[in-house]
């Protein structure tokens, strides 16, 4: 797998390369920029896959506690978003996947509960359009669009062909553009 | 896309949420010690020790060497046999052998062909099961008062009042709960393969257990968030917090405020509190304890243990060393005496799991 990119200076002019290797050697702080700096896109990203806002927040939590059981095994020369990033997709995959099997549907309400505000037009429109796709074509959009990976990215992420990251992100995105339009 | 994609909204109270419960585990982790990579090839490495090996074990120094290695599986000056406990109370113990209850003088009586069993809440009965089997045993005269078929079942605990009993047992990945008459046996939920336990100092039928999705549930609600490799839940003996163990940390639930307080200590086989409210972990070779100022190893064996029982009075904790066929019971309060029993095979017919440490002569 080649080497993802994304060393970025999350606060200050600290790295996250510095920060990492702070957290190992046991600062608090640096561990908190960390989370601080990746909780936002981590949840939202579980949010969008699961669409149930206790869910997204059980996964980018756990996602969270496996970053700490693996920190002092960490090689700082990797970058932490796309470790992140993967366990919590492909937790929220697994997550989403079982829900389907019982049926229930991807709800705005929850999308409401998520937010301290009042979720727009548009976040709305979004939420149902994702709701129209397959779990597997949700996680490849929220990581094009939300996280900014470029195809070839998500496939390494996800242990996926890169043709097949495509046609799930050319598919996705066609109907969910038809969702937001109405 | 890119716009709509960020007015998606966060929710700042999941993240101090979240934090708090990061931050506890991030505090309590236990770093890795890094080795330098040796430049020689672990395959060689392997081959010269196990050169090394086979010369030591057949040279005669080298088979006195080996002996001394089997005998420091164990505890020294162990006592051959169990003569009796360091602490008043009954044991309740079951494994191949059957289910045995053993007193304070050393003595033990044979309840049955039982290979899981725990104490009635005032320990005047006992409930055991067989793979179909549940019953309730009278203890002193092993009178069977009555018994249920059903398939599979493991994990019987009995909970309630003088008055008023509950049993809850799994079959397979299923919770029931039982009437303490055997009457009514109801399925209640699915559940993890993780022993239920009845919340003490209630009149009400309160039984914790972790669901299908390793969430713990109080009844029927859901009390915690999904953890991985679930294995080990106990209730503090005031019924305020229940302390679960999993694969890669343990975490204290205090069950009125839904606090959650997480200690990163993988690989917790076993806890359990002791009637003072001490929590006792059983780690590998080691038994830890939780306290105010974190955790803290009380005893290190010379090889992996299984099973914690806290004596009744909180002063001893009992674990056993199957590769050394011993019991070690380990002194908490009052000195810190450790002492072994060896031959427990010999004694209840094979390996006994502990089942619970209970007042009364």
């Amino acid at each position: 797998m080649g080497a993802l990119r994304l060393d970025l200076p999350v606060a200050g002019d600290r790295t996250e390369r510095a920060l990492i290797r702070d957290a190992q050697r046991g600062s608090v702080e640096a561990f908190e920029q960390l989370f601080r700096s990746h909780w936002p896109r981590a949840y939202r990203a579980a949010l969008l896959v699961v669409g149930d806002a206790a869910a997204a927040e059980d996964i980018a939590q756990e996602s969270f506690l496996a970053a700490v059981r693996a920190l002092d095994r960490f090689d700082r020369r990797r970058p932490f978003g796309p470790w992140l990033h993967r366990i919590v997709v492909n937790r929220a995959i697994d997550w989403a996947r079982a829900r389907a099997l019982r049926r229930e549907s991807f709800s705005d309400v929850e999308l409401e509960a998520a937010g301290e505000r009042e979720p727009s037009a548009h976040a709305r429109a979004l939420a149902e359009g994702l709701a129209l796709l397959q779990p597997e074509q949700r996680a490849v959009i929220v990581l094009r669009y939300l996280l900014g990976y470029t195809p070839g990215e998500i496939a390494r992420l996800l242990d996926l062909p890169r043709g097949t990251v495509n046609s799930r992100l050319r598919r996705g995105l066609d109907r969910l553009q038809e969702a937001v339009r109405e | 896309m890119r716009r709509l994609f960020d007015a998606v909204p966060s929710d700042a109270e999941a993240e101090e949420r979240a934090w708090s419960v990061v931050r506890e585990a991030y505090a309590h982790r236990e770093p890795v010690v890094r080795r330098r990579r040796s430049p020689i090839r672990p395959a060689l490495v392997l081959a010269a020790v196990a050169v090394a090996v086979v010369a030591a074990a057949l040279s005669p120094p080298g088979r006195a060497v080996v002996n001394a290695v089997r005998r420091s599986i164990g505890i020294e000056g162990a006592q051959p046999a169990l003569f009796q406990l360091p602490s008043p109370g009954r044991l309740l113990v079951s494994g191949a052998g059957g289910t045995w209850v053993v007193a304070a003088d050393g003595s033990t009586r044979r309840l049955g062909a039982y290979s899981q069993a725990s104490w009635s809440p005032h320990a005047l009965f006992v409930v055991a099961a067989t793979g179909n089997e549940l019953a309730a045993i009278e203890p002193a005269s092993g009178r069977v008062h009555w018994q249920l078929a059903r398939p599979g079942i493991s994990f019987p605990r009995w909970g309630g009042t003088h008055t008023d009993t509950r049993i809850a047992y799994l079959t397979g990945n299923d919770v029931h709960i039982v009437a303490g008459d055997g009457t009514g046996d109801t399925r209640v939920s699915e559940a993890a393969r993780v022993a239920p336990v009845w919340q003490p100092g209630t009149a009400k039928h309160v039984l914790a257990y972790v669901d299908a999705r390793g969430r713990v549930r109080i009844g029927e609600r859901v009390v915690s968030h999904a953890y991985v490799g679930a294995r080990t839940l106990a209730w503090s003996p005031d019924g305020k917090t229940l302390a679960l163990g999993t694969r890669g940390e343990v975490v204290e639930l205090a069950v009125s405020s839904g606090r959650t307080h997480m200690f990163h200590v993988a690989g917790v086989g076993a806890l359990a509190f002791a009637p003072d409210g001490r929590l006792a972990l059983l780690r590998g070779n080691g038994v830890l304890l939780v306290g105010h100022a974190g955790i803290r190893t009380l005893f290190v064996a010379p090889s992996r243990l299984a099973g914690l029982a806290w004596s009744p009075n909180g002063r001893w904790l009992l674990s056993s060393l199957p590769a050394a066929d011993q019991w070690v019971f380990v002194q908490t309060r009052g000195g810190h005496r450790v002492l072994a029993v060896s031959h427990i095979r010999r004694q209840f017919g094979g390996e006994p799991s502990l089942d619970g440490w209970a007042p009364g002569a």
